[in-house]
């Protein structure tokens, strides 16, 4: 039910600032090597082969830099939107809980159920018995008027696939 | 049947609250363990004016310098203005952490921002310093003349006597050296400090700071759930 929580953008971003770094790193080695030849004779061709690196080295830089942060941003979004649809997603399931009468505890169950817990680990979340937990789930579908642990769990999946479906199997 | 509930009850994310970045942008992380390092590195283990010292400080320096930029350019929690300094917040941010509850902000705290700020200027100092010391020489000029002078011509050495005969520029070189020690053991303190800081801000506020430097969050299924 919860989506990968890491970002594929991640690695992309670190490999971006460990490149920006080396080239940070370069262009100061290079710029501080070649000061001394480009202020004692800024005109001989070898300083203004040398400015043009440097040059090209802090473009390089700036572009770097700027993609950087675009990346950040971007995955920043995406971090936003994700936990919006979970927000949306939790409140979906609230309500529905609600509508179907559910306990405050059946809601806990029924909401660990649905990340996927198995008896044993609702049972141990809740430090019930899995028992008492077995007989929860069971009055959790009858009340949803489902079949089972897998219909249950696919009557949330419907309402995202398709709008409306608003009378379960 | 259906007694009104508030919104459910487990496995709620921890909700808005302002927080730092977990994990930090890579840029601050990879900078912030780069120069953590190359301080121990030049500070405990690299003999001075050595040209493995040198080195290492010039990688520093770029360090410092792109990580400068980013406090104008970077995202918001990087930039200087998401943590300004401000003693007084800092004072305030101390207190709270004596009576246990403090407050959680976007970027560092104020008290840690004044740490980062002395820090800085600490590897400032250090680094200026250290240009002056070797005349502004770069660590690949600095490689060849030890080669050249290992090899037997001592020319560069007469060169350098030369412009070194004047008062003025033998007192300066001094007050570089002695500022250059003085900032480094400094800054040696401060980390430590900084350090004791991040341990006892963790502690009050029961969350490792330290992983969100690292690596970030490694939530799980079954972790979020119980």
């Amino acid at each position: 039910m919860i989506p990968r929580s890491r970002p594929k953008g991640r690695h992309h971003s670190a490999a971006l600032a460990v490149f920006l770094l080396v080239q940070t790193s370069a262009a100061v080695f290079f710029v501080g090597d070649a000061a001394s030849d480009m202020l004692s004779d800024p005109t001989a061709p070898h300083s203004v082969f040398e400015a043009l690196v440097a040059f090209a080295l802090i473009l390089g830089i700036l572009f770097g830099g700027w993609q950087l942060r675009q990346t950040l941003e971007t995955l920043r979004a995406q971090e936003r939107s994700l936990d919006a649809a979970r927000g949306a997603l939790a409140q979906v399931i609230a309500q529905q809980f609600q509508d179907w009468g559910l306990t405050p505890a059946e809601r806990d169950v029924g909401l660990l159920a649905l990340k996927g817990l198995d008896v044993a680990e609702i049972a141990q979340a809740r430090s019930a018995a899995p028992g008492t937990v077995r007989a929860q789930l069971s009055k959790i579908y009858a009340k949803a008027g489902v079949s089972g642990r897998a219909q249950f769990a696919a009557w949330f999946v419907e309402d995202l696939l398709a709008e409306g479906t608003s009378s379960p199997a | 049947m259906a007694p009104p509930i508030s919104a459910a009850g487990t496995g709620d994310q921890k909700g808005g609250a302002v927080s730092p970045p977990d994990p930090w942008d890579p840029l601050i992380r990879i900078s912030h363990w780069g120069i953590a390092l190359a301080v121990l590195a030049n500070g405990l283990i690299n003999k001075p004016g050595g040209t493995v010292h040198v080195w290492v400080g010039w990688a520093v320096m770029a360090l410092l310098i792109t990580r400068l930029s980013w406090g104008f350019f970077g995202p918001a929690e990087a930039r200087f203005s998401a943590f300004p300094p401000n003693p007084r917040a800092a004072w305030a941010h101390l207190a709270s952490l004596l009576r246990g509850k403090p407050r959680e902000h976007a970027s560092h705290n104020p008290a840690g921002a004044l740490m980062v700020y002395a820090l800085w200027a600490c590897l400032i100092a250090v680094s200026i310093t250290g240009l002056v010391m070797t005349e502004g020489k770069s660590p690949v000029t600095i490689a060849e003349e030890k080669a050249a002078v290992a090899a037997g011509d001592w020319s560069v050495l007469v060169t350098a006597d030369e412009a070194g005969d004047d008062d003025n520029h033998d007192s300066r070189g001094k007050l570089a050296k002695e500022v250059h020690e003085v900032a480094a053991n400094l800054m040696l303190i401060l980390a430590l400090i900084h350090v004791g800081g991040v341990g006892v801000e963790s502690m009050a506020l029961r969350r490792n700071l330290v992983r969100p430097m690292i690596r970030g969050p490694q939530r799980t299924r079954k972790g979020s759930g119980a």
